[in-house]
């Protein structure tokens, strides 16, 4: 076979120990260009346990950063270590990860559980080890009843659940999930994210992207946000949040009587504005959003007013980085 | 009546986020229960959940004649060969084509500089005649080895099988497009395109015979109907290779899987049917492969000296007849199975 | 799972087996699979078809000494009466004129009534053999000078001299004297000959070049690259198994289809040349040495040629146009092999190799082809008919064309192991050269 060049003492004879002290992924400056275009400028991240969110708009890097974790890609600058190894040059680690990737394309001819069966012996399971691992999944993932239909008669959600199967028939240490909601219907959405919930309780390093904001939110409170190939902020979402909370924030709400509910809401002391963008809505400005919406509920009530709906239009990862971008106010 | 509500306290937890939308809803209880608040405050009461009557009305407008539609598919494809904004065919494809118009006009190159130079041997090869006429439409080398074949080839490449790839069928499906125009008009564009170079070139030959050598009418009366036989044979070299190879494209979804395979099937038959006919004198075989079926045919409407002899001309034209019925059932089951999606 | 194994050296049989299982499985499901073999079946089974045909049919038989017609019209064939003693020329001459009138003889005995019957090993220089069987040469009444027309002092016979000329060829000369082996069976040297020809040209035109390079083609220029453009590849590379091993797997599944069709058709091949062919024989034994090679051949052809193929899908999107003036190559490099099987430049190519081991199968199943050959080419030496003055037997044409010897000038079993490692690390090499590419190509 060829050996491994890059592994230190004797070659072939000498196994693969993973560094004890090795982070799950350990990114050190690196940049991903294609000619002229960073696709990901000079990224430094480690990740260790627990589930952590990557966000991004659509072409922030998000997917070139997975398809970089997964040795897919070579990154032009930098290191990129998983379990202390890179994975471009030794695919040792894989037996330990479990990747979901974004793209729908699978083997429609196969039924689900002859996909996650087959792929489980590529970890080097015999035929009988890898048939109990894909119950085992199946179950987890709750396809058992349709396991032997084939995937070209799943819905979307289905697939989704079959990929996320066959990434964890492994029993992986990190699991790496790139949009998996992406087109899902509620339901499928709700028993994917109790999915990652539930392998993040487990003690899993798991990584899952999105552009919305929303879902991450639903999942955890580690967040990596991504922008232009860039890292703009990484951290607890709480105190991320915190920070922003200190930059102005509306909540819009439509009332049959905006003037009245207006005379009301004034009064409160965080509220620093109050704008009526159209005839039937108002728009508050305030710092401290938590503490309006403890009070808004009672001002409304006590008053009486009718209400129909109440919205942050800033509560979403496009303000977010408007926010975090334009280093309005920080 | 508003049932009384009470924000509850918010616990900074992975289940409960911290955003605002997120402290909307714990401020005003999550959506998950919302069907136990009977009402919430709101303008007017509406009674629960109303449909709406459809209402379809019927576009009276005039759709345009069935040909005009036709002729816009055709035009598409017809004038990507020369123009931006139209079906892209790629630059290979283009310069083959020209290389090949070109290289069809030797003979008339060949005639013109005869009559110039007035020298009656190189007229004599090269004028027009019987065995030139069938020559340049039928001749095997050049022509039929490595130029027709290879534009039919590489025209019929990707014409279906990129609309099925990308599924971009959708286009022509979601308008009043039959599935038989469709595939009608992609037949013709390839059809005219391949018939540009070949009958243009063999019209032009036979032209310039008249005009360089100054022929007259009695002449042109005495060599129509061979030339209409040469005529006759390109449109049925034409149909055939169009046939084959659009059925190739609607059965792959790659690009180049039917361009190799039509030339697999009409050069791959003809070296097969050589080499039995070499090896065991047997010129059975030869009734698999397109271009000698052709190529009989032919040498029996122009009336040139027949090379096959070991069976009559019917049989060839039998054998074509089958071999483009093969392949026209072939496409039209295809396409009136075709999913509007990518497949 | 208790603990997690580290290194991607290991369980070698399971990865093999599950990624060769998915590729049958995955073939099964293309119809592109299905047309390409059942192409492939149907062309060569109407090329038995019109062998059983040929072999079916008689061929003229020719009276080359024209001993067997009756030229002065009384009765007697002008072999009989040469024989006899009387004169051929004159009618009033004949054996029924003797004291005991002796009954004129049945035409068919004087014709194809003295074939080749010699005995010479293929070697440099000269060599006499030949007899003459119908006695018009040494029963005559010629002197004996008149006997030994070549010269050699030996009356009724034939010479036949090997010489390499200054090209480094190797050519054949014969002198007959009159009257020996001149009037050949024709039909049964043509069935043989034909019978070796069509086993030789199918067995290396239709198998190993035909079979060898478009099964390939259409069957392995997309096992890796398919995948890759489908964005299906990350379900066999995110695992703990070397790129080179996926590329090696992939390969054998794409062998596991092939090798059992090229067998199958094989069998076949041997099968109707065995029962239909020519001779006495129920069925000829001897020839399934040949058909042996020749499967053997195509196999190893496949092997190299899918490997090869394998490694342009990955290095190129579009590898597939690169198959293609490959192909061409491969198709002169055979016919060179057949032309001139000593060429230097047949060493660079694989099919050079490939034909090697069906020429020295050939070598060693029938040693005394050459010398068939020679015979048929002479064919008795005679005017010919027709205008081309050719008088070299049906058969014998195509027969020399299609065979030829290894070259290199091994023994037969040298080349075949030779040839067979050759193509051996002709495989390995591409598949350390395709692994390697696969290595470091980006996956989008």
């Amino acid at each position: 076979m060829i050996p491994d060049f890059d592994q230190q003492g004797a070659a072939e004879t000498k196994q693969w120990v993973p560094e004890v002290s090795a982070p799950a992924i350990l990114l050190e400056n690196v940049s991903k260009s294609y000619g002229r275009i960073f696709a990901l400028s000079n990224i430094t991240l480690a990740l260790n346990g627990g589930v952590t969110g990557v966000l991004g708009m659509n072409g922030a890097g998000k997917s070139t950063l997975f398809n970089l974790l997964m040795g897919k890609l070579k990154p032009s600058q930098g290191s990129i270590k998983l379990f202390g190894t890179d994975p471009w040059k030794n695919p040792a680690p894989y037996a330990r990860v479990g990747f979901v990737p974004e793209h729908e394309k699978m083997y429609d001819w196969m039924t689900g559980y002859g996909f996650v069966s087959t792929f489980a012996r590529l970890n080097g399971l015999t035929r009988d080890e890898a048939s109990v691992e894909a119950n085992r999944v199946l179950e987890f993932v709750g396809l058992t009843d349709v396991a032997y239909k084939k995937i070209g008669q799943y819905s979307k959600g289905m697939r989704q659940r079959a990929k996320i199967a066959h990434a964890l028939v492994n029993d992986p240490e990190l699991i790496i999930l790139d949009e998996p909601l992406q087109g899902c219907d509620p339901l499928a959405r709700t028993t994917i994210m109790n999915l990652i919930r539930e392998l993040g309780r487990m003690g899993r390093t798991v990584l899952v992207s999105s552009h919305i904001l929303q879902e991450i939110e639903r999942i955890t409170e580690q967040i990596v946000i991504l922008h232009q190939g860039r890292l703009l902020a990484l951290g607890n979402l709480h105190s991320i949040r915190e920070r922003l909370d200190k930059i102005p924030h509306r909540i819009s709400i439509q009332a049959e009587n905006p003037k009245e509910l207006a005379k009301d809401v004034i009064d409160i002391d965080e509220v620093y504005g109050v704008s009526f963008p159209d005839g039937k809505n108002i728009s508050i400005q305030t710092h401290n959003l938590g503490a309006i919406h403890s009070q808004l509920p009672r001002i409304i009530v006590d008053n009486n007013h009718k209400v129909s709906t109440i919205d942050n239009p800033d509560d979403d990862l496009a303000s977010i980085l408007g926010y975090l971008t334009s280093g309005g106010g920080m | 009546m508003a049932a009384a509500i009470t924000p509850q306290p918010v616990e900074y937890a992975a289940e409960t986020p911290v955003t605002g939308k997120v402290r909307l809803e714990a401020a005003w209880g999550s959506t998950e229960g919302d069907e136990d608040f009977t009402t919430t405050a709101s303008s007017a009461p509406k009674p629960d959940g109303q449909v709406f009557k459809p209402q379809y009305k019927q576009w009276n407008g005039q759709l345009n004649p069935r040909w005009m539609r036709n002729w816009a598919i055709l035009r598409h494809h017809l004038l990507g060969i020369f123009k931006k904004g139209h079906r892209p065919w790629g630059m290979p494809i283009r310069l083959y084509l020209l290389v090949v118009f070109i290289a069809s006009l030797t003979d008339v190159g060949l005639t013109l500089v005869s009559a110039l130079i007035g020298d009656s041997g190189l007229h004599s090869i090269w004028g027009v005649s019987r065995d030139n006429l069938y020559g340049h439409v039928l001749g095997f080398f050049p022509r039929n080895m490595l130029y027709y074949p290879v534009i039919a080839a590489l025209l019929v490449g990707g014409v279906i099988s990129e609309d099925r790839q990308h599924g971009t069928s959708a286009l022509y499906f979601s308008r009043p497009i039959t599935r038989f125009d469709y595939v009608g008009m992609k037949f013709l564009s390839v059809a005219l395109i391949q018939g540009l170079i070949i009958l243009v070139s063999l019209s032009l030959y036979y032209f310039a015979e008249i005009a360089a050598m100054g022929r007259g009418w009695a002449w042109i009366i005495d060599t129509l109907p061979m030339f209409l036989a040469t005529v006759f044979s390109a449109v049925l070299l034409i149909f055939t290779y169009t046939s084959i190879g659009l059925s190739l494209s609607s059965v792959s979804k790659g690009k180049f899987f039917p361009g190799i395979a039509l030339l697999s099937i009409i050069l791959g038959t003809k070296i097969l049917a050589f080499i039995v006919s070499n090896l065991f004198d047997r010129e059975i075989l030869y009734l698999i492969s397109p271009y000698d079926c052709l190529a009989h045919v032919g040498q029996a409407i122009i009336g040139t000296q027949p090379t096959y002899d070991q069976y009559s001309w019917t049989w060839s034209l039998a054998s074509l007849v089958a071999m483009n019925a093969l392949a026209l059932y072939v496409l039209t089951t295809r396409v009136s199975s075709m999913e509007v999606t990518r497949e | 799972m208790a603990t997690k194994p580290d290194t991607i050296y290991r369980a070698f049989d399971r990865k093999a087996s599950a990624i060769v299982e998915f590729t049958l499985r995955q073939y099964r499901t293309k119809t592109s699979t299905w047309v390409v073999l059942g192409v492939g079946f149907t062309a060569l089974a109407l090329i038995f078809l019109i062998y059983i045909d040929v072999m079916g049919s008689e061929f003229e038989s020719v009276d080359n000494d024209g001993d067997s017609t009756d030229y002065d019209n009384d009765g007697y064939p002008k072999g009989q009466e040469l024989r006899l003693g009387t004169d051929p020329w004159d009618s009033e001459s004949h054996p029924g004129l003797f004291d005991t009138p002796i009954e004129p003889d049945p035409i068919s005995m004087y014709i194809n009534e003295d074939g080749f019957d010699w005995d010479i090993n293929s070697k440099i220089g000269s060599q006499t053999t030949g007899i003459d069987d119908d006695g018009d040469c040494l029963n005559s009444n010629k002197t004996d000078s008149q006997k030994d027309t070549n010269d050699n002092g030996v009356p009724c016979d034939i010479i036949v001299e090997y010489f390499r000329s200054s090209d480094g060829n190797i050519y054949t000369y014969v002198y007959a004297d009159s009257g020996v082996d001149e009037d050949p069976d024709e039909d049964a040297y043509s069935r043989e000959a034909i019978h070796m020809a069509f086993v030789l040209s199918i067995g290396k035109l239709g198998f190993v070049l035909l079979l060898g390079i478009f099964l390939p083609l259409f069957m392995a220029t997309g096992l890796i690259r398919d995948e890759m453009s489908s964005g299906t590849m990350h379900f066999m590379l995110a695992k703990p198994i070397a790129r080179s091993e996926v590329f090696l797997y992939r390969t054998l599944g794409y062998l596991g289809i092939v090798w059992p069709y090229v067998i199958v058709l094989g069998i076949l091949g041997a099968l109707v040349s065995g029962f239909a062919g020519s001779g006495d024989a129920f069925f000829r034994f001897a020839d399934l040495g040949v058909w042996l090679a020749i499967i053997f051949a195509t196999m190893m052809a496949t092997l190299v040629y899918g490997m090869l193929f394998n490694a342009l899908g990955v290095f190129w999107k579009y590898g597939i146009i690169l198959a293609i003036p490959f192909a061409a190559w491969e198709l002169g490099m055979a016919l060179l092999s057949m032309g001139a099987p000593d060429a230097m430049l047949l060493r660079f190519s694989v099919i050079g190799w490939a034909l090697m081991i069906v020429d020295a199968a050939a070598m060693l199943v029938w040693p005394n082809l050459d010398l068939f050959i020679v015979m048929g080419q002479w064919g008795g030496g005679g005017q010919g008919s027709g205008w081309d003055f050719d008088s070299s037997l049906e058969g014998s044409g195509p027969l020399d064309f299609f065979s030829s010897k290894p070259g290199l000038g091994l023994s037969a079993f040298t080349a075949m192991i030779v040839a067979t490692l050759v193509m051996l690390f002709q495989a390995a090499i591409l598949w350390f050269i395709g692994g390697a590419i696969f290595k470091g190509k980006e996956i989008q």
